[in-house]
């Protein structure tokens, strides 16, 4: 936290902000014409259905998040001595490219019933609940940023996943922006 | 200005970065008029007043290159497609007719 102020004005914004380290994250590519194949495999090997429209899905811990066409972000927990990416790209050889790219982002989490308002402030997406609904994920700016953002399924929070050159940086704007709340939005 | 992407959905202009006039299609490099051909591809452009097809990349978003027929006089945008989609099409129309 920056300093005592900023946490006393976050205390009272009833918003919460923090960091996913423990993750790993996995891009996941469509191989032309391989897409039935590739379905198959990560129904077995992750339980999930691949999300053909700006969603995300999740099951047992994984989730995976739309990331473009034919493109995927698969994030799950990193425990100790696993190396999630390594077999994933060892399940879906052949399918797609996966590349391990939990090194290169770092993902936020802001939770609280006002998140909407106070990211409004920076972000060009619409995020009323019709528009940007739990599940749905964008990617596009965040305080001229670039992120991947999903609501979370109970609709009182967002993630975050932002390149890990930019994560100070874009941590101070979270912090300042919700610690404006009630100033601004 | 803004632009539906067909994946994303509406966003404004700065997401998106321009680059020219979808409507040309590359020479084939190893046909007998190909510098003709490269030249006139490469450079000469019909300044239209009206419905044009054009380039552009969702750079901040799904990095999809787009085919977007925007009017030059009023910049209302009438169709978006995902070029490739536009390129398929070409093809098909193409070895269709063969
Ligand atoms: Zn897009």
């Amino acid at each position: 936290m920056s300093n005592p102020a900023t946490e006393a004005a976050l205390n009272r914004s009833g918003l919460t902000i923090s960091r996913r380290d423990d993750v790993a994250m996995t891009h996941v590519a469509l191989r032309r014409g391989r897409r039935a194949d590739l379905d198959a495999r990560v129904s077995a090997t992750l339980g999930l259905t691949l999300p053909d429209t700006s969603r995300t899905v999740e099951a047992a811990g994984q989730m995976a998040a739309w990331a473009g066409p034919e493109q995927w972000l698969v994030i799950g927990p990193q425990e100790a001595g696993t190396d999630p990416s390594a077999a994933l790209a060892k399940a879906l050889n052949g399918v797609a490219s996966v590349v391990d790219v939990s090194d290169s982002r770092v993902i936020f989490r802001v939770r609280g019933a006002s998140a909407a308002d106070v990211l409004s402030l920076s972000m060009g997406i619409d995020l009323h609940d019709k528009a940007f609904k739990p599940g749905d994920v964008a990617i596009t700016h965040a305080s001229h940023l670039g992120v991947m953002v999903w609501r979370h399924a109970d609709g009182q929070g967002y993630d975050f996943a932002c390149a890990r050159t930019y994560a100070v940086d874009f941590g101070h704007w979270l912090e300042d922006a919700c610690s404006k709340r009630g100033v601004f939005a | 200005m803004r632009i539906s992407c067909p994946h994303c959905g509406e966003r404004a202009l700065d997401e998106f970065s321009y680059l020219g006039d979808a409507s040309v299609t590359r020479p084939d490099p190893a046909a007998a008029d190909a510098a003709d051909a490269f030249y006139t591809y490469a450079y000469e452009r019909r300044n239209i007043a009206g419905p044009t097809q054009e380039l552009w990349y969702h750079q901040a978003g799904c990095h999809a290159w787009l085919v977007v027929t925007r009017d030059t006089r009023t910049h209302e945008i009438s169709d978006v497609k995902a070029a490739q989609d536009v390129a398929l099409e070409r093809v098909n129309s193409t070895t269709g007719a063969a």
